[in-house]
């Protein structure tokens, strides 16, 4: 099909072919160096004249996962549809390609320099004020911050075992597994020396994290982001989430190997939100779009937030109370009760407080350390 | 070519139509090109939206067998490809005893193809014609059983040590569905062609209900779709599926209820146990959204 037409316009219908994968890439697509070549020999196979056709059949080869799936229609018509939004794409691109090489300084253009002189800024403020910026790019830069992350692995490393552990009890009433042991007893010559035993159905524990990344919360929300990635990193089962107006799943972004990339993931995530936090509309979104398949009866949800909520206090009740009724505990850190005379008595707090199993401090790592180790024992 | 394609597509949608499926084009474009690659076909969606009807309806098209594996948490290679029959081994081997055969000999007759139980994966690559493989809810096995089947996939070969190496004497079509409990590894999103299936629009239900229960009249179809799709708008915990329609269909037929209106609301909540799975669906379903609803069809 390629080759049929004048030689350069086939040429440049392949060069556009090819540069597609490329243009997903810069939008957060994970796809691979390989598949320009898949790309072009399924045009070959399907076709360029019919554009439906290709971009169905292109869409099956190059979505992973339902958000590529839901975004892939904009983007293919971007690439391939009108030429002025193809420039404009294209720029998109190269902007995109000046910033991933992780973190090196390069000759700004106008997007990275403001971001540089935030960090040069940011070098002299106060330890404070660093952890005030709502800015994710800020982080990892100074010794203090990774310290804290080193902290934090710590944790994570010591709550490992806990999730992993079987309970001495399930020891009991185990049955043999028959083909096992003789496939065991091959070793020692057919002698059944080692029995292998069937394992237990289990439930592993499992973390449910809701972080607050509202304005109210620029102060905590930095740190409560890097515990979530510590804990993902360390832990099989931790799945994360922020919220300010709706709420947003950050596993994805956080499970990125390379931290700067991560911080720019999570920036673009937080950014679209409006103002305001509404603490009952987010958790009900989560309720009907994830909690179905997310919360079983070996999940803890922790709910970050210092519970100022612009929404209706009743839907957070409700909210909370559904959420209550799927999990094994609900337990909400609050960074605001550790100051001397606190008291619950926020409208989001007082509305929330009927459906936790427990309020706890979450302004510093000390704080949470106190609680996760029992709350994971109360999983099991 | 382009336009051969197109027949070639729609062709294909007329066959899945005359099995009973209404797909999309999106879907069919899948499925050629999932032939014309060799390539895995991976289906994400909620429960209920007919994943596992695509992989039983291919396998009506391409007139071969269907072999499924049911993925569940611990399942492991040995339930998902192949064992040895250890009773007939035990047996084997006693009656062995009296044969005056060399060890080698007899070592080799216990371990032969007789004494091999195949497993799903295992007997999808010996076929003579290739089958569609199902590999349902691939997201309930653990990330180890993933990577075991990814070996197969890319080379679609089997080590078994006492016997060597199978090699598939067809390539299978394979069809993975994911209820998306658990993330799949990038590996094998990458491996797969992808296909998102939602919930069907109003004209594509209609389809389905008037292909899959004949017995209800053109109104009544309608009606009932604009209810589920109405009921689909919800707030629900648990939104109905497309099985979900069909059995309340069914109910609703059974019932003798020929029309959806307010008036009915009554005889309706009777039969909402076919639409609504959860309980506190159920209490946001009183008589009066019921009502509503009927009265919006």
């Amino acid at each position: 099909m390629l080759t049929n037409g004048a030689p350069e316009i086939a040429e440049r219908a392949a060069d556009r072919l090819a540069g597609f994968p490329g243009f997903l890439r810069a939008n957060g697509f994970a796809v691979g160096g390989g598949d320009a070549v898949q790309v072009l020999q399924t045009a070959e196979r399907v076709g360029v004249l019919d554009r439906e056709i290709l971009r169905w059949s292109l869409q099956a080869l190059l979505c992973g996962r339902a958000d590529e799936w839901q975004r892939f229609d904009e983007l293919f018509d971007a690439w391939f549809l009108p030429p002025n939004r193809w420039q404009r794409a294209e720029r998109r691109e190269a902007g995109d390609g000046a910033r991933s090489p992780a973190g090196m300084p390069d000759e700004g253009d106008g997007d990275a320099a403001p971001a540089r002189e935030d960090a040069a800024q940011r070098r002299t403020a106060s330890p404070r004020e660093v952890l005030g910026s709502t800015d994710f790019r800020a982080l990892g830069e100074r010794e203090h911050a990774l310290e804290i992350e080193a902290l934090m692995r710590r944790l994570a490393r010591q709550l490992k075992p806990m999730l992993t552990r079987r309970d001495a009890r399930a020891r009991l009433g185990r049955r043999l597994d028959l083909p096992g042991t003789i496939r065991r007893s091959i070793a020692s010559g057919g002698t059944p020396l080692h029995l292998a035993w069937k394992d237990r159905r289990r439930v592993r524990p499992r973390l449910v994290l809701l972080i607050d990344v509202s304005r109210s919360m620029a102060l905590y929300s930095f740190f409560y982001l890097r515990l979530a990635r510590s804990l993902a990193a360390e832990l099989a089962d931790v799945h994360s989430f922020i919220f300010h107006t709706r709420i947003t799943g950050v596993s994805q972004a956080l499970h990125d190997p390379d931290p700067w990339r991560a911080q720019e993931r999570l920036h673009l995530l937080a950014q679209g939100f409006g103002g305001g936090t509404r603490i009952g509309e987010s958790l009900a979104q989560f309720n009907r779009e994830h909690a179905p398949r997310l919360v079983h009866s070996h999940t803890a949800v922790i709910v970050m937030s210092d519970g100022y909520d612009t929404g209706e206090p009743a839907r957070l009740s409700q909210a909370l109370a559904q959420l209550h009724r799927r999990a094994r505990r609900v337990v909400w850190f609050n960074p605001l009760c550790n100051r001397p005379g606190y008291a619950p008595v926020a409208q989001g707090m007082q509305a929330a407080l009927p459906h936790l199993d427990l309020l706890a401090p979450g302004a510093d790592l000390a704080s949470i350390r106190a609680v996760l180790p029992r709350l994971i024992e109360a999983l099991h | 070519m382009s336009a051969s394609r197109a027949q070639e597509l729609s062709s294909l949608i007329d066959e899945l139509a005359a099995a009973g499926y209404i797909a999309e084009p999106a879907l069919a474009a899948a499925l050629l090109l999932m032939r014309d690659l060799e390539r895995p076909l991976l289906l994400e969606g909620d429960a209920g939206v007919g994943k596992t009807e695509v992989a039983k309806v291919l396998a009506t098209v391409r007139a071969t067998r269907l072999i499924r594996l049911q993925c569940y948490e611990g399942l492991d290679a040995h339930a998902a490809m192949y064992e040895w029959n250890y009773q007939r081994q035990l047996l084997a081997i006693k009656l062995l005893e009296s044969d005056e055969r060399d060890i080698a000999q007899k070592e080799q007759d216990i371990f032969s193809q007789r004494y091999l139980l195949k497993r799903p994966l295992l007997e999808a690559i010996t076929c003579e014609q290739p089958p569609v493989l199902l590999i349902d809810e691939i997201d309930r096995a653990d990330e180890a059983f993933e990577a075991y089947l990814l070996e197969l996939l890319s080379d679609y070969q089997l080590s078994i040590p006492e016997l060597g190496t199978v090699h598939a004497s067809s390539r299978p079509l394979v069809v993975i569905t994911s209820n998306g409990t658990r993330e799949l590894s990038d590996a094998l999103r990458r491996r797969c062609l992808y296909q998102y299936i939602d919930y069907p629009d109003y004209d594509k239900e209609l389809a389905i209900v008037r292909k899959k229960a004949p017995g209800a009249t053109h109104a009544l179809a309608c009606q009932i779709v604009a209810f589920v799709q109405g009921a689909r708008r919800m707030d629900l915990q648990k939104k109905p599926g497309i099985a979900e329609t069909l059995d309340w269909t069914a109910a609703l037929l059974r019932l003798g209820i020929t029309a959806i209106d307010a008036g009915g609301a009554q005889g309706l909540m009777d039969t909402l146990s076919a639409l609504i799975k959860t309980r506190d669906d159920r209490v946001a379903f009183p008589r009066e959204v019921v009502a509503r609803l009927a009265a919006a069809c």
